[in-house]
């Protein structure tokens, strides 16, 4: 398989949010802030009004995108920033480009996206395919 | 106002995070990780790389409630995740046990347009295979820490 600079990732799509997911990351995590739980919370903070996906899911689509793009490769390095909120619900779609490829080194941008709302996060990534 | 006008963000860089806990990542858990994220877990014995955040928060020496209160700040005010960095020396595997060193490098006290008042947490954390203490990775998070209280 050949990569070349400019290249378009497959997009990695969550269809909606799950609020089941993150009750389970709740324990993942051993963090059971209520915002990822109770939407009652979450109104009452004036956060919104569906519960808030935990922030490593986010991370964690992510990585999903570049593993499905990078067949057997291995993440080197990753950063990621956290712009706004995933909301339970939400339609969500990784995406990104290649920015460099040297030796089996690849480095990519990426976004995750929510439908009707933007980039939610953006980040970094090198692999090693 | 400037931030020159507050006191300034608690003196805690160096602050250990070294934690006590062993961390192992179990089967059933990497799988059910992996199925909640929408992915089937890898066949090659590999753990979905998100442990190294899992894991890191989950062994390191405080709770996230913890170093809150080391940076002096209530965890109910609503802590925020700015950014997650990560370099891997190795793939995180299932069934190996993982131990955490770390500690926090800074608390910087900041005037945002968009948050006001805030300090902005950075900490370093190691994840060490607990048979050899090899560091396969580490990983730098940034939290933003609003501070309503001392704006109002």
């Amino acid at each position: 398989m050949s990569y070349a600079v400019g290249d378009a990732l497959p997009p990695f799509v969550v269809e909606s949010a799950s609020p089941e997911a993150m009750k389970a990351w709740a324990v993942f995590l051993a963090d059971p802030n209520p915002i990822h739980l109770d939407v009652e919370v979450v109104k009452a903070k004036g956060l919104g009004d569906r519960v808030i996906n935990q922030g490593p899911m986010n991370v964690a689509f992510m990585m999903n995108m570049l593993m499905a793009a990078f067949p057997g490769a291995t993440i080197e390095a990753m950063d990621s920033r956290f712009l706004d909120n995933v909301y339970g619900g939400d339609k969500v779609t990784a995406q990104g480009a290649i920015t460099a490829v040297e030796g089996n080194r690849i480095s990519c941008e990426f976004t995750l996206d929510v439908a009707g709302r933007g980039a939610v996060n953006s980040g970094t990534a090198t692999l090693l395919v | 106002m400037s931030e020159l006008a507050f006191p300034p963000a608690p003196n805690v860089a160096g602050t250990s995070l070294d934690g006590t806990k062993i961390f192992t990542i179990s089967l059933e858990e990497n799988a059910a990780l992996c199925r909640s994220t929408g992915v089937e877990p890898a066949s090659d014995g590999s753990a979905h790389p998100i442990y190294y955040y899992i894991a890191t928060q989950v062994a390191m020496g405080k709770t996230v409630a913890g170093v809150c209160e080391t940076c002096e700040f209530d965890v109910e005010e609503g802590p925020m995740m700015g950014s997650s960095g990560v370099k891997f020396t190795e793939q995180l595997m299932v069934g190996e046990s993982y131990k955490v060193t770390g500690e926090i490098l800074s608390l910087v006290r900041k005037q945002s347009r968009k948050l006001g008042l805030m300090d902005v947490l950075t900490y370093r954390l190691r994840l060490h295979r607990q048979a050899d203490g090899t560091c396969i990775l580490e990983t730098d998070n940034v939290w933003v820490l609003p501070r309503k209280e001392l704006a109002a």
